[in-house]
Order: structure tokens, then C-alpha cells, then sequence
């Protein structure tokens, strides 16, 4: 047993306990999340939409509809725009100081605090363009999301594109394909699943994400539904349900918890938050199941 | 040229993606075009979106002076003075002492994962980590106020208080209540240990297993090989990992309005409580974005926050090697 033995032995139990720290961390956090939301975690409190409650709180389903709008609709209006300029920049660009340039724009925009984003959002969608946008609503929301997970799905399909083999590219060439051909044949095929994966990581980013919606998509206790009306402050003075209106969404209802604590029962903020884990970590799991299929296959 | 000289076929364009003028060599390569097109947008929007957070703001930078704004006092609307000193001084010492919470407890779990640990246990473990990445952070934040607050009220603060006289900076100026610099940092940390541990275990693992070999067979020990090689080797890619988890600290908004107090004067210990640079604009935004010149204020913290987080976009990339 000598000196520089025990110093290893002592810098390994540091890194367990390290470890271990981490870990209970994780089931404390959810052990106690799940245990006070019992009282209020019910199927009535899930299905119920809040407008159909009495007073406030008393059900989400408002929030969860809510919630899975938008988190498909902004994947949905970004995919296109970060999948063409992955391909872009992967197959078309020439390397070089423009795809620098680029990629330092795409981690710019990845690292962009949310609640820069979300004033970006309540200024120019919910204030400035309030005729088109309806102001607080699930269009504003939908496109201040999808600017936030942009660069997610960039990035993903950056590096699905990286790991398409040369050779079988080549080869599409030497076949006599075009270059288009070589790509929707041979390349995009190829990383689709790193590709559907980054979206899906990008639903659950948008899922989660709480100070970019509370600034663009208001509340509403209603669950959306579709209806058109006449709207003097609108654009051709209609205003088009439910995409003008506003939307509620579960990160809203458990920030709720916070600004109006005498209000919002514990338990419902608790629930509806172990609801949202719930969510966001089926969207994650999913994302792990394709990878790994992706990879066996 | 009419349009009869455009041979417009539908199918054609798909299959073979370009568009033949007839009798000219000039080839339309439409999705290059449409790629290209798709490009130019994001291009546009991130310009757009950089450049109207800096022109909303500029009113407030010509009014007080950036210096002055940047060390100003005193924030208030109906004099229109806005200085924003004490959120920068809230920010930073919240960001900070959530990497001293954060940064060696990742570290060490991530040499745990990356040297100590089987690959049976790795395959358990390293899910469950990235589980904390799951939870959203308004999640963590009403975590932090409805149930560490009371423990931090009644337990820990009380503890550190009577220790005080020991160690500086852990006096307890607001015993009626838990909110504080340590309560927002404690969930900070948490929010941003898997980001730092799977980054830096990334890294570990890159370094390449004869570099271990070649150490051990020097008659190092594994920890003396941790410290002196692979860590080393590793460093750019732990500081990188370190600077994203220091962004994601700095640029939380939801649980740190709702943990850190929010009273704007410096703190005077770790315990005490401040106010952030997105709590300030989170809390205010909505009654003044129709005013132009608090709202210029505003967008003027947003300016100063944005600035920092893209001189440590550029850091990162430096220290992860890609230039």
C-alpha cells in the first residue's frame, strides 16, 4: 500500500460518489414530482379541458392539446428549411469560409437564450404583426418554436449526413446518376433515420420549451377548436380558429403554479408537470429506439 | 425567350432535378435552387432575427451610453434611467457558483463512465443521466420553489447561517424565506450536469486507448493516467462541454424567476437573494413592449445577454477545435 495506490483508490470513490450524486439526484427529483401529484394525477384531470372546470385549474387537456399542436406544427414548418440547408451545405457548398460562416450562424442560433427568442416573438409576431398573426396565437407560437429548433434539426441531419459511406455515392455516379438523383436516392435514404430522429428531438424541444411560448401564445382555458369569425383588427377581417387564436400549453399551466400559487392547487401543478416529463420523455425514448434501430439495421 | 422554349415537365424535373432550356446550354438545376432557396432563408432569419434584437435595443445604447447602461444603478421607467449592473452582477455570480456545484460533479461522473465504469454499467447508467435532459425547465423550476425552498428555508440555510462565522458569504439575510443565489444554482446545476458530463465524457472517450496503454506500461497508476494523459488531451473538448453548460446556466429563464428572489440589489452572500438578466425581462416585457423606450431597455439586457452568449459560441467552437 503505498502513497500514489491510496490516491487512486480515494479519486475513484470521488467519481462514484460523483456518480452517485447524479443519480439520486435524478430520483429524488422524479420520486418527489410523482408522489405530490398523486392527489390530483387522474384520468377526469387529464381529459378535462380547464374551461370545462370550475374556476381555476382542475384539468389540462386544454394544455395537452395544446401542447402537441404546437410541438408537431413548428417541426413541421422547420424540417424544410433545416433539411435543405443541411443538404446544402453537406453536398452543394463548396467547403470554405461560407460554410463556416454558416455553421457559426446555425450554433448562434442554437445557443440563443429562449427568452431572447421569446421577445423576438412577442415584438415582431404578437405586437408588430398582430393583423396576420392574430397577436397571442398558435401562428406566432408555432413559427418563434420552429426558429428555436431550427438548428437542432440542422445539426442532426448534418451529422446523418456524415455518416453516408463515399463509396456508395461513387458508385450511384459511376451508375450515371445525376447529382439530385444521387441525393434523394442514395444519400437522403440513407440518413433518413438520423434525420427523423433530429425531429424527433426537435418535437420534444418544442414540447418542453416554456419562455418562448408564455411570450408568443397566451393562455386560454378552451381547447382549440376550428371556426371562423369576423375580426375588424385582422386581415381580410376574419380571424381564422384556431390558428389566430390563442393556445394554451402545458408549460404554461405549470408555470401557472408559480404566478398564482393561491390559486393553483400543489398537487395540479405538480401533476400536470409530471404529465409534461411524461411527454417529453416518450418523445426522447422514441428518438433513442429509432438511433438504435437506425444502427442495427 | 417565350415559354413554349421551356420544356416543362413536371416528372422530368423530379426524376432528373434540372430543367432544359431548349437550344441553349443553360441547365436550371431546380433542388439546388430549392436547397440553395432554403439556405438563404435560414441565413436571412438568423441575420434578421441578430439584427432586430440589436436595433430594438439601439435606442437605449445611444440614450444612456453602453458603458453606462452596462454599469448604471439605477433602473427606473418614470425617470428613464436604466442601468443594468446589479442583473449582470446576479447573473454572473449565479452562473458561477452554479459551476462550482456543477463542474466537478460532472467531471467525475464522467471519468466514472469513461474509465471505471463497465460497459453493463455505462449502458444503465448513462440513460438515467440523460433523463435530467427530459425534464423541462419550468419543471425544474416549480421543483426548486415548492420543494427544495422549504428544505433550504428550514434546513440548510439555517446550517449555513450558524457556519458563517467560519466561512464568508453564508450569512442568511432573508430567514423568512428559501429563494436565493444557492437555491437557483443548486437547480441550475442539476438542469446542466448531463449536458457537461456527456460532452466531457465524449471527449475522454476520443482519447485514444494506446495513450492509456503506453501510460500504464510506464508503470503509471489509472488515476495518475486520468490526470496526466487523458485528461489532458481531452482538455479542449472538457472546456467546451464547460462553456455550453455555462450558456445554458446563463440563458435559463423560467426556473430563475421563480428561485432567485428577484430583488435587485447586489447579493450579499450566497444565500441571499438577486435578480437575473432574463428575470428582468421575463417579469416586465409584456406591460412596456408597447412603449418604445422601456421597451428598448429591455431589448437592451436581451443585447448585452445575446453578446455574451455569441463570444462563447465563438469560445467553444475555439476550444472543441473547430475554427
Amino acid at each position: 500500500m503505498n502513497l500514489r495506490y491510496l490516491k487512486g483508490e480515494f479519486f475513484k470513490g470521488i467519481s462514484y460518489l460523483a456518480t452517485l450524486v447524479t443519480i439520486s439526484a435524478l430520483f429524488f427529483i422524479f420520486g418527489k414530482i410523482f408522489i405530490e401529484s398523486l392527489p390530483s394525477l387522474n384520468l377526469s384531470f387529464f381529459l378535462t379541458p380547464e374551461s370545462k372546470a370550475k374556476g381555476f385549474g382542475g384539468g389540462i387537456a386544454n394544455a395537452v392539446v395544446g401542447t402537441i399542436i404546437l410541438s408537431v406544427l413548428s417541426p413541421l414548418l422547420a424540417s424544410p428549411l433545416a433539411v435543405g440547408t443541411a443538404v446544402y451545405l453537406k453536398r452543394y457548398a463548396k467547403e470554405g469560409r461560407i460554410t463556416k460562416t454558416f455553421s457559426f450562424f446555425i450554433d448562434v442560433l442554437s445557443g440563443t437564450p429562449s427568452i431572447v427568442l421569446g421577445i423576438f416573438g412577442l415584438l415582431l409576431l404578437v405586437f408588430y404583426l398582430r393583423p396576420i398573426t392574430g397577436g397571442f396565437s398558435m401562428i406566432s407560437a408555432v413559427i418563434a418554436l420552429a426558429i428555436l429548433i431550427l438548428p437542432v434539426i440542422e445539426k442532426a441531419t448534418e451529422s446523418a449526413i456524415d455518416t453516408v459511406p463515399e463509396e456508395i455515392e461513387q458508385a450511384s455516379y459511376a451508375l450515371g446518376a445525376t447529382k439530385w438523383e444521387t441525393i434523394r436516392l442514395v444519400t437522403l435514404p440513407y440518413a433518413m433515420i438520423g434525420i427523423i430522429s433530429g425531429i424527433v428531438l426537435a418535437i420534444g424541444r418544442a414540447a418542453e420549451e416554456s419562455a418562448v411560448v408564455v411570450l408568443t401564445a397566451g393562455y386560454t382555458q378552451f381547447t382549440p377548436e376550428f371556426k371562423v369569425a369576423a375580426n375588424d383588427n385582422l386581415l381580410f377581417g376574419v380571424k381564422i380558429y384556431p390558428f389566430q387564436d390563442l393556445v394554451a400549453a402545458l408549460p404554461i399551466t405549470v408555470y401557472h403554479g408559480f404566478e398564482f400559487p393561491m390559486l393553483v392547487p400543489q398537487s395540479e401543478s405538480f401533476a400536470s408537470a409530471f404529465i409534461l416529463i411524461l411527454i417529453v420523455m416518450l418523445i426522447n425514448f422514441g428518438t433513442r429506439m429509432l438511433l438504435r434501430r437506425g444502427k442495427i439495421g | 425567350m417565350n415559354n413554349e422554349d421551356i420544356k416543362l415537365d413536371l416528372t422530368e424535373i423530379f426524376s432528373h432535378g434540372s430543367l432544359k432550356i431548349k437550344d441553349k446550354n443553360i441547365k436550371l438545376d431546380i433542388p439546388e435552387l430549392l436547397f440553395l432557396g432554403s439556405c438563404l432563408i435560414t441565413a436571412f432569419v438568423t441575420l434578421f432575427f441578430v439584427g432586430f434584437i440589436f436595433h430594438t435595443a439601439m435606442p437605449v445604447f445611444q440614450k444612456e451610453g453602453l458603458l453606462n447602461f452596462i454599469l448604471g444603478t439605477e433602473w427606473s421607467y418614470e425617470k428613464g434611467v436604466y442601468g443594468i449592473r446589479f442583473f449582470i452582477i446576479g447573473t454572473i455570480l449565479m452562473t458561477l457558483v452554479t459551476l462550482i456545484l456543477a463542474v466537478p460533479v460532472s467531471i467525475f461522473t464522467a471519468i466514472f463512465l469513461s474509465e471505471f465504469a463497465s460497459v453493463k454499467v455505462v449502458s444503465v447508467v448513462r440513460p438515467l443521466i440523460e433523463l435530467l435532459v427530459g425534464i423541462p425547465s419550468v419543471v425544474y423550476g416549480i421543483f426548486g420553489l415548492k420543494v427544495l425552498e422549504d428544505i433550504f428555508q428550514n434546513y440548510l440555510d439555517p446550517f449555513l447561517n450558524s457556519i458563517s462565522s467560519l466561512l464568508p458569504f453564508f450569512q442568511d439575510f432573508s430567514p423568512e424565506r428559501g429563494t436565493g443565489v444557492l437555491l437557483a444554482s443548486t437547480v441550475l446545476a442539476v438542469m446542466i450536469l448531463p449536458t457537461i458530463t456527456s460532452l466531457t465524457e465524449d471527449a475522454m472517450r476520443s482519447v485514444p486507448f494506446e495513450y492509456r496503454e503506453a501510460s500504464f506500461s510506464l508503470g503509471a497508476t489509472k488515476w495518475e493516467t486520468i490526470r496526466k494523459v487523458v485528461l489532458p488531451i481531452s482538455r479542449g473538448g472538457v472546456l467546451s462541454a464547460i462553456i455550453l453548460g455555462t450558456m445554458r446556466a446563463m440563458g435559463e429563464t423560467m426556473a430563475i424567476v421563480m428561485l432567485l428572489g428577484n430583488t435587485a440589489h447586489v447579493p450579499r452572500s450566497v444565500l441571499d437573494t438577486g435578480y437575473a438578466m432574463t428575470s428582468k425581462i421575463l417579469n416586465e416585457i409584456t406591460y412596456y413592449v408597447s412603449m418604445d423606450e422601456p421597451r428598448s431597455a429591455l431589448f437592451g439586457i436581451a443585447a448585452v445577454l445575446f453578446a455574451i452568449e455569441i463570444v462563447f459560441v465563438g469560445l467553444a467552437r475555439v476550444a472543441g477545435g473547430r475554427k
